[in-house]
């Protein structure tokens, strides 16, 4: 379709219309689009059910189900270290236990629940009806599912991974960690990297295609410029761990040299690679917690946000200088001392762009009416917990400081701080804010509180004391310490801590529990916010809107004028979804977008065959490899339901699917 | 009666070439992933090659110390087969734009002839190597640069196939010309990755 053309079915044209006639064709096009968008049901149904917001509502499930074993290998840390000279854990199950908290924090957890928030909400925020490529989707959470269940069969087996969440070698190279316990992380990490690259994939083409008319680029919600920025990051980045795991485990299986000094291979290669990927990681789960606080902020500000732009280009200029900063984890490596000083410039550089969002955000609170609710709460909390985590990180960006602290418990506090406080308070905050969108009920605003407050103080209880420890000298990942040192008190203290935040995180739980029944009512738009997600009902429709809505400001429900155009003219019978311009988001295509299917799932399985057998012969990437390929070939070829099907059968393509004869548009 | 203002978009069509479909841009994403990663493999090569006072390094015969560089033959066969290659996808590419089924068949046997070809001379490639991938460090990383390449290549070829498949025995319809379009697309990005993979791995040891 020519510029031209795409002007002209972007004006808006009136229609007349009857009252009567009018109900009773909405009528008959909702019945039709519940039967065209139906879910599958039953046990099958779970394994084909390609609708985002059950996927990402497995994915927020999944993912909060590793928070809390996370959480409690935290705990069980913390009571080992509770005072000195302690043997409730022994070394060997420590090192599990902080390898396996760590991994599953950052890859079970963090990673997942930002992309699951991300599937659920952007298609809602752009006006689309699911995202753009449903399948991959599905694989992506099955992959992910069974790296979680790769990880934690293994841990329970006594074969969980113990070489430290980043497994540097030649600690986890063949000649010091025998058995198969590195392995399992390496193939971990690969399944949780592909289901990472599919769920940038469709947030990206999603976000870029399928936005609702109107909703040109200056017009994108900050929460999906927050989505869309992290998604080119995982892009960019988690190759470099791809290939720093896969080097690793064909180092272990197949006798590969890339990290063996003795044959020309190189170890600090690896921390090049992983950490490549290892820094933009923290701002792929930063990142999208940004996108968390702006959309609250608006809403309990009741104010637009101030600098718009300026926000947006701060995001990705963070993108940007997120990939200049690894070698600041490296310090304590042979670095030239001009590399060092380049990533040290670096590393404070990237204080800027925070720095502008932090006061474009404190600009948009400051001297409004705050509305202050739980959501908000939990992102004060980020204010004050963030900055001082980035103020840590500002010291540790200088070589010599950090020389000093290096693998102290200083780093635990500092990476604890930017990350907890960074990306899981805006994350309880974006729970609170969004759970009545997810579930038509409100969450107790009185327990709300009380989860705030006890991980607000529980956590700088168990994290602020660490700063002094790592100061005073104690190093992390060592099981215990001896009672001459005094560390003692410090220890006992955060292990308090620790348990204020759990029962802070019980809390939530029993609020969740609570809510799901007996929780208030929300309605559609229970904190009258501005976009689109809270333009539908709560929980949304499977189809998300029935008629697709046309955005006409950055705000579209409180700009919508009284009489907002709307689209008219997909097909109610069949899954269409409006595809737009990437700049301008000018209407392009009706295109068919795939339902429920079984392959998605083969061929995550044929991906488990493939790296968990794996673990023991490189036959089983082949035959991994094979599976996959007739998994795949099903998928392109078998599809009764799908759109060459439906053309076959009534031997047109290009019929107009609608509009019904009496919503024909009429100029007026 | 009243009115309501809408946007009609019933005449729109279902599909179309290039940025205008989802698909484009999700194959184009992929690449990007998998650009990305030979970026950093290629930057994988250059790095350990440091720690080699001469890259490959020699193997002591008999008599003489051999300097064990790649062989040419198979490789320069190689590259010249994948350029010829383009050619029959550009026809195809073409012809599923002008909706030409005829030519996009022949167009498409022809390159996956050509594809498959390149697979088994990728076969003798690695042998044209003088180590294995578990002789040094250069052999790992350059049977990685050979096998991740060749790894596309197969994918490469299995679409083209499943395509052709296809557009023989089923409808020659727009969802499927979008796809041929975008299978060129990964085509030239293969070759391409190639014309930067194949000086690296042949002629970059030869300069010393």
């Amino acid at each position: 379709m020519s510029h031209e053309e795409a002007q002209k079915a972007q004006k808006a044209v009136r229609i007349e219309i009857d009252r009567d006639e009018l109900e009773a064709t909405m009528r008959r096009e909702k019945e039709e689009l519940e039967r065209t968008w139906a879910r599958p049901t039953g046990l099958l149904g779970w394994f084909t059910d390609t609708d985002h917001k059950a996927i990402a509502k497995r994915y927020i499930v999944t993912a909060f189900i590793f928070f809390i074993f996370g959480g409690i290998e935290a705990a069980l840390m913390r009571i080992q270290l509770m005072r000195p000279d302690n043997h409730f854990l022994s070394p060997d199950k420590y090192n599990q236990i902080f390898t396996v908290h760590g991994t599953t924090m950052m890859f079970l957890f963090a990673v997942p629940i930002m992309t699951a928030l991300g599937i659920y909400l952007v298609p809602l925020m752009v006006g689309a009806r699911d995202v753009a490529f449903p399948r991959v989707n599905l694989f992506g959470y099955f992959v992910y599912l069974i790296g979680g269940i790769l990880l934690y069969t293994s841990f329970i087996l006594n074969t969980g991974p113990d070489a430290g969440w980043f497994a540097y070698v030649p600690l986890s190279g063949p000649a010091f960690s025998p058995g198969k316990r590195v392995d399992v992380w390496a193939q971990m990490i690969t399944f949780t990297e592909i289901s990472a690259l599919a769920g940038a994939i469709v947030v990206i083409g999603t976000a870029f295609k399928m936005r609702a008319p109107g909703m040109t680029l200056n017009r994108i919600p900050l929460f999906v410029w927050a989505q869309v920025v992290t998604s080119f990051m995982i892009i960019f980045a988690m190759p470099s761990v791809m290939l720093a795991s896969g080097f690793l485990a064909s180092d272990r299986l197949i006798d590969t040299h890339f990290f063996n000094p003795a044959e020309g291979g190189d170890a600090i290669l690896y921390q090049h690679l992983f950490w490549f990927f290892g820094h933009p990681e923290v701002y792929i789960i930063f990142i999208p917690a940004l996108g968390f606080i702006s959309p609250i902020i608006v809403a309990f500000s009741r104010r637009k946000i101030f600098g718009y732009v300026a926000m947006v280009l701060s995001l990705i200029s963070t993108a940007f200088i997120g990939f200049g900063l690894w070698v600041h984890h490296m310090f304590a490596t042979p670095i030239p001392q001009m590399g060092q000083s380049l990533f040290t410039a670096a590393s404070m550089i990237i204080a800027i762009p925070s720095g502008v969002q932090i006061f474009c955000w404190i600009a948009t609170l400051w001297g409004s009416k705050l509305n202050i609710k739980t959501p908000l709460l939990f992102v004060l909390g980020f204010f004050a917990i963030f900055i001082l985590g980035g103020l840590t990180g500002v010291m540790l960006a200088s070589v010599p400081l950090d020389l000093q602290i290096h693998d102290t418990f200083f780093v635990v506090a500092h990476l604890h701080y930017v990350l907890i406080g960074g990306s899981v308070f805006p994350l309880f905050g974006g729970f609170y804010y969004w759970f009545p969108k997810w579930t038509g009920r409100m969450l107790s605003e009185w327990a709300g509180r009380l989860n705030f407050w006890l991980m607000f103080i529980g956590f700088n209880l168990v994290f602020f004391p660490m700063h002094k420890l790592g100061l005073n000298g104690m190093p992390r990942r060592v099981y215990t310490y001896l009672p001459e040192t005094g560390w003692g008190t410090l220890n006992l203290v955060a292990s308090i801590g620790a348990f204020i935040l759990a029962t802070g995180v019980l809390v939530f739980i029993i609020n969740v529990i609570w809510a799901r029944y007996a929780g208030a009512v929300a309605g559609d738009n229970p904190w009258g916010a501005d976009s689109l997600e809270w333009a539908t009902t709560s929980p949304p429709p499977n189809y998300n809107f029935h008629n697709l809505p046309v955005v006409q400001g950055r705000y579209p429900i409180w700009q919508a004028t009284a009489d907002a155009p709307v689209v008219r003219g997909l097909s109610t019978t069949k899954r269409e979804t409006l595809v737009t311009s990437v700049m301008d988001a000018q209407p392009e295509l009706r295109f068919e977008i795939p339902g429920p299917s079984i392959w998605p799932v083969l061929v995550s399985l044929s991906a488990a065959v493939m790296f968990i057998a794996g673990i023991f012969t490189p036959w089983a990437i082949l035959i991994g490899a094979i599976l996959a390929g007739i998994a795949l070939t099903c998928w392109f070829f078998g599809d009764p339901n799908y759109e060459n099907k439906t053309a076959r059968e009534t031997g047109e393509r290009s019929e107009p699917a609608m509009p019904a004869p009496e919503l024909r548009p009429k100029e007026v | 009666m009243s009115t309501r203002a809408v946007i009609d978009i019933s005449k729109l069509p279902h599909h179309q070439f290039d940025t205008y479909d989802p698909v484009w841009w999700g194959n184009n994403l992929l690449l990007a992933i998998e650009t990305s990663m030979f970026a950093i493999l290629i930057a994988t090569y250059f790095y350990l090659r440091q720690n080699f006072p001469e890259w490959p390094p020699p193997v002591a015969q008999l008599t003489a110390t051999l300097k064990p560089l790649p062989q040419l033959g198979y490789g320069t066969a190689n590259t010249i087969l994948l350029l010829m290659s383009c050619a029959p996808m550009v026809l195809t590419d073409i012809s599923a734009r002008r909706g030409n089924r005829g030519v996009s068949q022949i167009g498409l046997v022809i390159a996956v002839m050509c594809a498959a070809g390149a697979v088994v001379l990728r076969g003798f490639e690695f042998s044209a190597m003088y180590f294995r991938w578990d002789s040094n460090a250069y052999g790992s990383v350059v049977w990685f640069l050979l096998g991740m390449h060749m790894m596309h290549l197969c994918i490469l070829t299995t679409e083209a196939v499943l395509l052709a498949i296809w557009i023989f025995t089923r409808e020659y319809d727009m969802k499927h010309r979008v796809d041929i379009v975008t299978l060129a697309i990964y085509w030239y990005w293969v070759t391409a990755i190639w014309l930067i993979l194949y000086p690296i791995i042949y002629f970059t040891p030869r300069l010393g």
